[in-house]
Order: structure tokens, then sequence, then C-alpha cells
């Protein structure tokens, strides 16, 4: 997926109105207005905008119903997200693992060629 | 891991090295770059910074919370909100790292808590995904 996306759907779970939202249409497809009725002090324009930034992020579906508008969450939409993430850590773990092991390596090394020698000695005997 | 909400991530993996190598990797600027960022800024102590940049110009911005010398380590974890980075804010999420002695290596649990909602599962299995990974990489380092 485009990087702009991931970006996009991370920045839209950043706000804690939106996190909200996602909460609420993750349990079941809402219409705008009932979604807008579970937040009092903001005003519907707001929220009309929060729906706006969730649907062009790709985290939430949107479908006409008569003169409603059904709101729905997408499952796939933090999956991206979340890959991306995920993608960060697996990547820089591994590195991390790398170069501690490689920083402890010509010890180890020395460490098995001594026994290696000591072992045939014993076995010489 | 009871809530729903909660967004904890979970992971353990072993390193052929002592937890005394490893614990540098996370406090030392020089060893830090060796595999996280470009540059970085490190006060490993309690309320210390720990800022690490990118290759990419991405700024991670954290505060050490925790320390326990060659065994544990907290950091909050979050992004500078600049042009490309995640939308982590700094301080909004948490990273706690445990080392555990195993003969000589190390076994690192990884805990990563407060993550957006919706995560979790997905973090939770890309962690699953990239540990095969890893035993690939220190095969590679024993074979070096």
């Amino acid at each position: 997926m485009p990087e702009e996306l991931m970006d996009e759907s991370l920045r839209a779970v950043a706000d804690p109105t939106r996190r909200a939202i996602l909460r609420l249409v993750r349990a079941g497809e809402l219409p705008a207005g009932e979604i807008a009725t579970h937040f009092p002090s903001i005003s519907r324009p707001a929220v009309s905008q929060h729906l706006r930034v969730l649907t062009d992020a790709g985290l939430v579906d949107v479908r006409p119903d008569g003169n409603r508008r059904l709101y729905r969450w997408r499952r796939e939409g933090l999956r991206d997200a979340a890959a991306f993430v995920e993608e960060m850590w697996s990547n820089r773990l591994a590195r991390l693992k790398a170069a501690a092991e490689r920083e402890e390596w010509p010890e180890r090394r020395r460490a098995a060629q001594t026994r290696k020698r000591l072992s045939k000695k014993e076995n010489r005997r | 891991m009871t809530n729903a909400d909660s967004t904890v991530v979970e992971q353990t993996m072993r390193i052929s090295a002592r937890p005394e190598t490893v614990w540098r990797y996370w406090t030392d600027p020089a060893r830090m770059c060796d595999w996280w960022g470009a540059a970085a800024e490190l006060d490993p102590r309690p309320g210390g910074t720990c800022v690490v940049e990118m290759d990419g110009g991405g700024i991670m911005r954290g505060e050490y919370v925790e320390l326990i010398p060659h065994e544990r380590i907290v950091f909050s974890f979050g992004w500078d909100p600049t042009e490309g980075a995640p939308a982590i804010a700094p301080g909004s999420t948490l990273v706690e790292i445990t080392l555990t002695p195993d003969g000589d290596d190390t076994i690192l649990a990884l805990r990563h808590t407060g993550l957006p909602v919706g995560v979790r599962d997905e973090h939770a299995s890309g962690w699953g995904h990239f540990l095969p990974l890893l035993a690939t990489a220190a095969s590679g380092a024993v074979d070096a």
C-alpha cells in the first residue's frame, strides 16, 4: 500500500475523538446523526470532518441510505497502519540482535576454539 | 489483556549475547545507532531524554521512565509531528524491555502498550511473523 495512506491512517487514529468514533462503528453500522449524538460537546460539522478524515484514511466505509449516510468500521484499514509500526520494529530489532551478537562473536569463537582444543587433548589421553 | 480496547503487545526473543551487552544497545548512543537511528541523544536515567533520529529524518521522542541495570528499561515512545512520521504522539505509548540471562544468552521481552486502538491483534501477529526472520539472522551471525 502507498506510504502516504499508511501515514494517513496513523494520523487518523492519533485523535481521541476519532478513536471513540472508531469504537462506535466497530460495534455496528451507524448513521452520521447517531454518531454525533455520542459527542454532545462537539459540533455536527466537526463530527462530519472527523468522519471524513476516517473515511479518507480508509478506516471506515460509508454508504448512502436514502438521505442518510451510514458508516461502518473497515477492518483492513488499521491492519495497513499496524503493518507500518510492525515493520519498523521487526526491521530494527533484527538489527539489534545481529549487532549485539556480532559484538560478542569474537570472544565466543575464541572460547569455543579453546573448548575444542581442550576436548581434543582430553581424547588423546 | 482482558480489555478488548487495550493495546498491549508482548513478544520474546533470544539473543546470543549477555544482558550487559544487550543493555548497551538501549542506553549507549553509538550502539543505538548500530540498529535504530542515524543519531541518538540518550540520558539513561529516570526522566532522562531518549531521542532517536531516523535516517529519513523522523524523530522518535521519548523519556526513560525506569532503569534497572542489565535487567529492565522502560521508556515512553512517540514521534515528533513532522512530515512523514507516524502519528504516535510523544508520551502516548510505552515500551518496556526486560532482559533475563539464560546461560550466556539473553531472553529479551518487549512489551509495547498504548498503541492506537485496534492495532493490537495485527501488531502482535507482526511480532510473531518476524521471529523466524530473527532466527535466520542469528544463524547467519553464527556462521560468519
